[in-house]
Formats: C-alpha cells, sequence, structure tokens
C-alpha cells in the first residue's frame, strides 16, 4: 500500500510546475496547460485523501467535479484566449497589458 | 519492492519528468502532447489512489475533450505570431525566468516543509478512519458508491455542476463566436 | 601796587598776552584788506607800552606775584593756567615787546608789495602772542603749549615765501628738527610730574618750592633729592627742549636754514626772540638742574659757540653769517646756564635781543637795497652774497653807521652793551673753571677764541659789505645805483642801536656787576669771585678784538687775503662742518632705509599674512561650500533620488502583467507562510 505523503509529495510537484508554466511562460495556450497541471495536482490530492473517507466518498466526489470545472474552464479560457487574439494579434501576456478595448 | 511501488515510481517520475519538458520546452505543439503524457500518468497515479472511475474521467474528459480543445485552439490560432515567441529562452534558469523558477522552488520547499512536519501528525479523522480500518479498500466497487453519492448525498452540487457546466460550454461558444463582435 | 599804572600788573600782562592775539584774530578775518599792518603795529606798540609802564616798572625788583585759574580737573588733579610775574619773566616780556615793536615798523616798508604781506602780519601778531604768552607762563604745560605755538609761528615765518622750494624745505627742517626737542621738553614734564605732582612754575622753582638749590628741609614738604637719576635725565630732557628752540649742536641745522623767511622775520623769531627762548627755559627750570645736567649744558654750549663761530667764518651769504653768530651767541648763554651763573646768561640774552635784532635790520636793507639795484640793473645775481658787496657805506651811509655799532656790540668792544654781557660770561667761566680746576679750563678758553673768532668774522662781514670797492661797479650810473634805505627801515635801526651802548643797562661803562639786571637777579653761583679775572680778562678780550678786526682790515680792505678759497678748512667751515651731508647720510638715508625695510616687511610679511589667511579663508570656504554642495545639497538629492528610485522600483510592479501581479501575489503568500513556519 502507497502511503499518503508519496502521493503529496508528487502532488506538490507537479502543482509547481503548474505555478512555474503560469509565472514563466509567453504563451497564453502555455499558462492554461499550468493551470490544468495545478488542477491535476489538486486532484491527486482529493483522490489520495479519498482513501480514508469511505462514508462520504466526498474525495472522489468533488474530484470528478473538479475535473468537469476544469474542462469548463478550459473551455471559457480557450475561447478568452481566440477573442483576445483576435483582437490583440498576440497571446503574449505581456502584450496584454490593456483593459480597454 | 512490490510491482505497486515499480509501477507508482514510474508514473511518478513519467509525470514529474513529462511536466519539466513540457515547462522547459520551446515548441507549443510537443508541449501538448506531453501534456497528453502527463495526464495519462496522472491518470495512473489515481488507479494507485483507489479511484479507478476518476481516473477514467480523467482520461475521457482531459484526453478526449480537453487535450482535444487545446490542441485545435493552438492550430487555430496564427502561425506567424508562434514564431516571435520561439526568441524568448525556455531554459528553466534562464534569466528572464529566474524570478519564476526561483519563486516556484521556493513555493515547493515550503509545501515539502509543511508536509514533513505534518506527516507526524495527521488529521482526527484520518486517524481515526486508520484506527478503525475503514480505509477504501481495492476490492470495493468504486463506481456504483460513486453513483449512489451523486445520485444521494450529493445530488444538489451534482446538479450545479451540470448546469454550470453547459453555462461555460455555452458562454465559451459565444464569445468565440465570430464577426457580431465589435 | 605801583602808582604809576591805574591798572593792576596781572591784568596789564594779560592785555599785553591778548593784544596781538586780537590782532591776529582781525588780520585773519580782514583777510586780504588788510595790507597796512596798522592793526599789529597799533596792537604791539600797545602791548610794549603797558609791558612797560604797568607790568614791568611794578613788578621789576618787587615780590612775584602770580594769577590762577583751574584750566581743568583731571580726577583729584586740578591743572591750573596763569600769569607768573616775577623779576624773569616780565623782563623776558618786555625785551619781546621792545624788540617786536621796531620790527613792525620796519617791516612796514621792507615787506611793502609783497603779494603776502596779510599773512605776514597775521604771522607776526600770532607769534607775538605765543612768545608774550610763553614769557609769562606759570604752569610747564601752559608753557609748552605756547611753546609749541612759537614753533608753529616760526614754522609758518619761514615758510613764509612758500612757493619757493628752499624755504619749504627749511620749513619742514625746523619743524622736525623742533619735534625733537619738543619731545625732549615733554618727557621732562611728564617726569617732573610723575615725582613731584605739580607742574606749577613757583610750587616748583620758586623760593620756597621744592628745587630750589640748597635747600634741605622746608617744613613738612618731600625735598626732592638732587643726584637722582631721573632728576638728572628730566634735566637733560628740558635742556634737549632748549637744545631744539635755541639751535645749540648738533640741533642747530635748522636755524641757518631758517633764514629763507623774511629778514625782518629772521631779526624778530631767528635771532632776537624765539631762539632765545630755550635761555628762558633753562633760567626758568635752573634749579633743576644738578651738576651732571649742567656739566653736560655747559659742554654742548662751549661746542655750539666754538662751531657756530668758526662756521661763520666762512660763509658768503649775509643772512647766514648771522645765522651762524646767533648760534655762537647762543652757545654763549647756555654756558651761562650751565656755570650756574644764569643772571649773565639772562643779560647776554638781553642785550644779545637788541644788537642782533638791528644786525639783522640792518643787513635786510643792505639786502633790499641791493636786490632794487638788481632789479633796476636787470643783472642777474644773488643780492645776499657778500661777495657782491663792498664800498657800500658810500652809497647807504646810516645803515653803515648802524651795522658797525652792532657789530662792535657783537664784538665786545668797550662801551657797547656786548662788551658787558659778554665779559660777565667768560669772566664767570673763568671763576668756575678755576673754582673746578684743571681740565675745565678749557671752558673759558674756548670762550676767549671764540670771542676773538666773533670780532674777525664780523669784522669780515663789514669790511666785505662797507668798504673795498663795489662789485657792481661796472653797472652804477647816475640813476642806476644803491641808496640808502628808506626812513621807515632806518629809524627802527638807529633806535635799536641807542640800545647797543651800556648806558641802556648800567652806569658804569666796563663793569657788569652794575648793570641793573645783574644786581636785581643777582644769581649766586658756587664759586668766589677773583678780581684779577676781572681785570684781565676784559683786557685781553679787548685788545684780541682789536687785534683781530685789524686783521680783517688787512685781509679784506687791502685785499691781502693769504688763504686760497679752496682750502680744506675754509670749504669745511663753509659746508657747516658736513652736517648736513651727516643728518642727510645717517638721518635721512637711514629713516629712508629703515622705511623701505619696514615697506618691504610690510609688503611682503604683513600682506602676505593676510593674503595667506585669505587664501586660507578662500580655501576654507570652498571647503564649506564642497561640503554643502555633496553633503547636504548631496543629502538632499540623496533623498530625492532614493525616493524616486524607490518609486522606479515600485512601479514596476503595476506594470499591467497578470503574471507579474501573480508572481507578487505568490510572493506575498510564500513570505507571509514564511513568518507563520519561523513564528
Amino acid at each position: 500500500m502507497i502511503s499518503i505523503t508519496h502521493f503529496l509529495i508528487v502532488s506538490a510537484i507537479i502543482f509547481c510546475i503548474g505555478v512555474y508554466a503560469i509565472l514563466a511562460k509567453r504563451n497564453a495556450i502555455m499558462i492554461l496547460v499550468g493551470i490544468e497541471l495545478m488542477i491535476n495536482a489538486s486532484i491527486l490530492n482529493f483522490v489520495a485523501f479519498a482513501r480514508y473517507d469511505s462514508v462520504n466518498y466526498g474525495g472522489q466526489v468533488f474530484a470528478l467535479f473538479a475535473i468537469v470545472l476544469a474542462a469548463a474552464a478550459v473551455a471559457v479560457g480557450l475561447a478568452i484566449i481566440l477573442n483576445v487574439y483576435r483582437h490583440y494579434k498576440t497571446i503574449d501576456p505581456k502584450n496584454i497589458n490593456e483593459l480597454k478595448d | 519492492m512490490s510491482v505497486d511501488f515499480i509501477l507508482f515510481y514510474a508514473f511518478a517520475v513519467m509525470a514529474i519528468g513529462s511536466a519539466l519538458l513540457l515547462v522547459s520546452i520551446r515548441n507549443t505543439a510537443r508541449a501538448l502532447f506531453l501534456l497528453f503524457i502527463v495526464l495519462f500518468a496522472m491518470a495512473g497515479l489515481y488507479l494507485f489512489a483507489l479511484a479507478d472511475f476518476v481516473a477514467i474521467t480523467q482520461i475521457l474528459v482531459y484526453v478526449g475533450g480537453v487535450l482535444i480543445l487545446l490542441i485545435f485552439a493552438f492550430m487555430l490560432s496564427n502561425k506567424s505570431l508562434l514564431s516571435d515567441i520561439h526568441t524568448v529562452s525556455h531554459r528553466l534558469t534562464a534569466l528572464p525566468n529566474l524570478p519564476s523558477f526561483l519563486l516556484a522552488s521556493v513555493f515547493l520547499a515550503i509545501l515539502l516543509f509543511a508536509l514533513s512536519s505534518w506527516n507526524n501528525n495527521m488529521p482526527e479523522w484520518m486517524a481515526a478512519a486508520e484506527a478503525d480500518g475503514s480505509l477504501i479498500q481495492p476490492t470495493e466497487n468504486n463506481i456504483r458508491m460513486l453513483g449512489f453519492k451523486f445520485m444521494t448525498q450529493y445530488v444538489l452540487p451534482f446538479e450545479i455542476i451540470s448546469i454550470f457546466l453547459m453555462m461555460a460550454l455555452i458562454g465559451a461558444a459565444h464569445i468565440s463566436r465570430k464577426g457580431e463582435r465589435p | 601796587m605801583n602808582e604809576l599804572s591805574p591798572i593792576s600788573p596781572s591784568v596789564a600782562s594779560l592785555l599785553v598776552v591778548l593784544l596781538p592775539f586780537l590782532a591776529c584774530v582781525v588780520q585773519a578775518l580782514l583777510g586780504r584788506k588788510s595790507i597796512s599792518g596798522n592793526i599789529s603795529l597799533i596792537a604791539i606798540v600797545s602791548s610794549a607800552l603797558l609791558s612797560f609802564f604797568a607790568v614791568f616798572l611794578p613788578v621789576w625788583g618787587n615780590s612775584p606775584m602770580a594769577e590762577r585759574i583751574t584750566w581743568f580737573t583731571i580726577g583729584q588733579t586740578s591743572f591750573e593756567v596763569g600769569l607768573l610775574l616775577n623779576n624773569l619773566t616780565v623782563l623776558m616780556q618786555l625785551i619781546v615787546c621792545v624788540v617786536a615793536v621796531p620790527v613792525h615798523i620796519y617791516s612796514r616798508y621792507y615787506m611793502k608789495g609783497d603779494s603776502g604781506i596779510h599773512r605776514y602780519w597775521m604771522y607776526l601778531s600770532l607769534f607775538c602772542f605765543a612768545m608774550l604768552g610763553l614769557s609769562i607762563s606759570i604752569n610747564l604745560l601752559q608753557l609748552y603749549v605756547f611753546w609749541e605755538l612759537v614753533g608753529f609761528a616760526s614754522y609758518l615765518m619761514i615758510g613764509f615765501w612758500f612757493t619757493r622750494d628752499a624755504a619749504v624745505q627749511a620749513n619742514k627742517k625746523a619743524f622736525l628738527i623742533n619735534r625733537i626737542g619738543d619731545l625732549g621738553f615733554l618727557i621732562g614734564i611728564a617726569l617732573v610730574y610723575s615725582h613731584v605732582g605739580t607742574l606749577d612754575i613757583v610750587a616748583l622753582f620758586d623760593q620756597t618750592g621744592r628745587f630750589v638749590q640748597g635747600l634741605t628741609e622746608t617744613g613738612g614738604l618731600q625735598v626732592v633729592q638732587k643726584d637722582n637719576t631721573w632728576v638728572t635725565l628730566a634735566g637733560l630732557a628740558f635742556f634737549l627742549g632748549a637744545m631744539a628752540k635755541s639751535a645749540q649742536f648738533p640741533l642747530h641745522v635748522w636755524l641757518p636754514d631758517a633764514m629763507e623767511g623774511p629778514t625782518s622775520v629772521s631779526s624778530l623769531i631767528h635771532a632776537a626772540t624765539m631762539v632765545a627762548a630755550g635761555v628762558f627755559l633753562l633760567c626758568t627750570v635752573f634749579p633743576l638742574f644738578n651738576a651732571t645736567s649742567l656739566l653736560v649744558i655747559t659742554a654742548i654750549g662751549t661746542i655750539t659757540a666754538l662751531s657756530g663761530a668758526v662756521f661763520a667764518l666762512a660763509q658768503y651769504d649775509i643772512k647766514k653769517i648771522l645765522a651762524f653768530s646767533t648760534i655762537s651767541q647762543l652757545g654763549f648763554m647756555i654756558v651761562g646756564v650751565g656755570i650756574g651763573a644764569w643772571d649773565t646768561a639772562l643779560f647776554h640774552l638781553a642785550t644779545h635781543a637788541f644788537f642782533k635784532c638791528l644786525l639783522f635790520l640792518a643787513a635786510g636793507a643792505v639786502i633790499h637795497e641791493m636786490a632794487h639795484f638788481k632789479a633796476q640793473t636787470n643783472l642777474d645775481f644773488d643780492p645776499q652774497d657778500i661777495r657782491n658787496m663792498g664800498g657800500l657805506r658810500r652809497y647807504m651811509p646810516k645803515t653803515y653807521v648802524c651795522m658797525s655799532i652792532a657789530a662792535l656790540a657783537l664784538a665786545g668792544f668797550p662801551l657797547t652793551s656786548g662788551y658787558l654781557s659778554k665779559d660777565s660770561i667768560v669772566v664767570s667761566a673763568y671763576e668756575w673753571a678755576s673754582t673746578a680746576g684743571g681740565f675745565y679750563f678749557v671752558i673759558p678758553v674756548t670762550l676767549i677764541i671764540v670771542s676773538l673768532l666773533t670780532a674777525f668774522y664780523i669784522g669780515r662781514l663789514i669790511f666785505k659789505t662797507f668798504f673795498g670797492s663795489f662789485a657792481m661797479q661796472s653797472s652804477v650810473t647816475a640813476h642806476n645805483r644803491p641808496h640808502e634805505a628808506p626812513a621807515g627801515m632806518w629809524w627802527p635801526m638807529s633806535v635799536l642801536s641807542i640800545c647797543c651802548f651800556f648806558p641802556v643797562f648800567g652806569l658804569h661803562p666796563l663793569a657788569y656787576h652794575q648793570t641793573w639786571i645783574i644786581q636785581t637777579f643777582h644769581a649766586r653761583p658756587g664759586f668766589t669771585e677773583q678780581e684779577t679775572a676781572h681785570l684781565i680778562i676784559p683786557i685781553v678780550l679787548t685788545v684780541g678784538t682789536l687785534l683781530a678786526l685789524l686783521l680783517g682790515w688787512f685781509w679784506y680792505v687791502k685785499n691781502r687775503y693769504p688763504i686760497s678759497q679752496q682750502n680744506r678748512w675754509i670749504r669745511f667751515a663753509n659746508r657747516q662742518g658736513y652736517l648736513n651731508e651727516f643728518n642727510e647720510l645717517v638721518f635721512i638715508k637711514g629713516t629712508v632705509g629703515l622705511s623701505r625695510l619696514l615697506y618691504a616687511f610690510d609688503r611682503h610679511v604683513v600682506d602676505g599674512a593676510t593674503k595667506l589667511f585669505t587664501w586660507t579663508t578662500q580655501q576654507l570656504a570652498r571647503l564649506i561650500h564642497w561640503f554643502d554642495a555633496n553633503i547636504v545639497d548631496g543629502i538632499v538629492n540623496w533623498i530625492a533620488n532614493g525616493t524616486y528610485y524607490m518609486g522606479h522600483l515600485v512601479r514596476q510592479v503595476q506594470n499591467g502583467q497578470l503574471q507579474n501581479y501573480l508572481g507578487f501575489a505568490l510572493t506575498i503568500v510564500i513570505l507571509g507562510i514564511l513568518y507563520l513556519i519561523i513564528k
């Protein structure tokens, strides 16, 4: 039986990689990818802790919710990115620094 | 050393290595395919956490939906605009990325520190569950239990999520619609 | 008081002093409008009459009178001014008045037509005022004030023709040398005041005064020990004052140059009265002198008498001869004071005043006529040079007679006043020397030699001027020739020439003891009288004088002049013993050199220090400026820049970059967690 610590360590590493991707990437799509990584790390946490909750199954249920929300977020995010690209002709967040359209 | 551990470490190494490669690679298209690998590895890790339904859902939703969506979005965007992005260094410790790298490393260190200090005193409910042996067992029918829970205990969040998902998809479609927006 | 006068002698003497002063003020106010000199003349004649009838006659031979008023008060000490009328002062005042009157009359004609005559009368009255005030001062400080005033009037008179460079140089010289003497006088006053505490002449030098000789104990008064050093010093200081004023060797150099002034002035100021002020001062403070200072006085007087006579031998300027003669005769008087027989000195002062004044007036008449002759003939010669004269007795006989009488008096011929006074000094000197003995016989012997020299040089003057043939004979025509001086000039001369005879001073023609001046003063010097000296010395002097005159006659009238004019001794005497050159070399060059040295010192050291100080200050200012610009302003700028850069730095945060915002947010979260962990 693999202990929860292993999951948590892997989850932390993936999460931090996601953080790095969000902070460093010059591409909106890659930022979105970073967000997905972080969500995945958190889902891993959910399922890891879910083992101790055989009564409510809260961990797995919310893991599923999170997957769905992530999918929705990606859909909306990509739509926004496409719009932004259409407007600015770039998806580099460095160049997207104006709120007005 | 059982097969469990070997497989777990294999999946973990695959996930972490792919993720690292993903953030350090230059080509976005390759990165997206690396993400595919990462998501698969993560799904494998879910299996080791005895969440087989979640793992299947992950593969279905992510690989079948999200990733396809990303690739399509990438392909829809102009190729020429991607070229100038290439000029930026993608090395982890390159000078422009250094602050981000440091931040991420420090955050990781804090998380690991927190983990190490947390390990000795687990929350009560976990300790209690461990004590009376009420852990989820690999032999249990996971999907059946989830179905029960969704339809009974978590029916309200389930409905809200479904409406939310619909709203998001409609909104996304609306936003990405061409032409009528100024 | 005396029935002769309706007013008291004190008031009269005050009037005597103030009348010339009033004349001076009026002359000054009238300025150019007053050229006749009548105001000054009236003032001096009134003064003379008052002085004789209202002051001299009541006081002479009687007890002294003194009037004082408080002048000013410093702390507990009051200074008084006032009048002192005793035999000495009234005699001095009378002599000044009596000599001044003929000079005034003479001046009316001598100075006629001069462009500055209004100044002349003003100065003359000023001098009379100062001299008369000097004679009756009761306080040494008051005396000093008048002393300075006399010197100032003399200065003005020497430089009367101030357009002539020689006159300006001469009055500057006179002034400077008189400063030396005045300094001595002032030191003497200071010494006396600091040791005795009073400057009152009566309190100091009267019969009961602090300094009366031989007085050992007088009641409660403190008796001054006369062998103290300060007494010697004070005596020498007073004598220094008298030396400058009375032209004693080596301070006599100003007097020959002072002949640049008008001749009438020379006769009054530089022959008869002012130069006698030194002798008068010595007589006044005579009790102050102790043996040491008296010896110095005698020595200086002797040297002066000899050097003056020697220098007079070789002069060609008629006035310079008389000037050196004056110096020589003043030396006689000083010797008289020095040997203690100050009554003889005063007697000689009186007689000398008359005959020397007359000599100058006569010389002035000669010069006047020579200048007149020069102007008529348009010849270029010096009217004062005796080499250009000769045979003038044919043209100006009255002047010749007057001058001859005065010359005989100067030479000490019997029946003249000069015989009496000069003999009195020489005989006293001999008696003094025989009492002291030994080496002191140098003094009377020198005096006798000087007397013979006197006879010779005055004989030379007379012979060269009035005998022989006129040097300008070729230019003389019926119209253009020297003629007699105007009546206004020779009348005063004739009056003075009467005063050159013995009856004015005493009835006995040969015995000076019976003259009224000697009898009244009757100083008692500490030596015994010797009858033989009274007999022998006058005979020696008379015979010697005659021989000297005879020699002069042969040399100058008969033209048997045996000595080359280029003779070294004659040149030495003519150049006045090179004293002027010596002074030029030592004092003037020395002073100029010292000035240069001080100038260089000032230029390099003092200015250098100033410049160094300036430089240091500048450097300091520069340093402070640097400090201000870099440190003070630097701090302000640094704060401003720091704020600016901080703002610039923080500005980077708000750059609209989502990733940056996220990064900062994460940073804050990390820091918060770290804080929680560490806490």
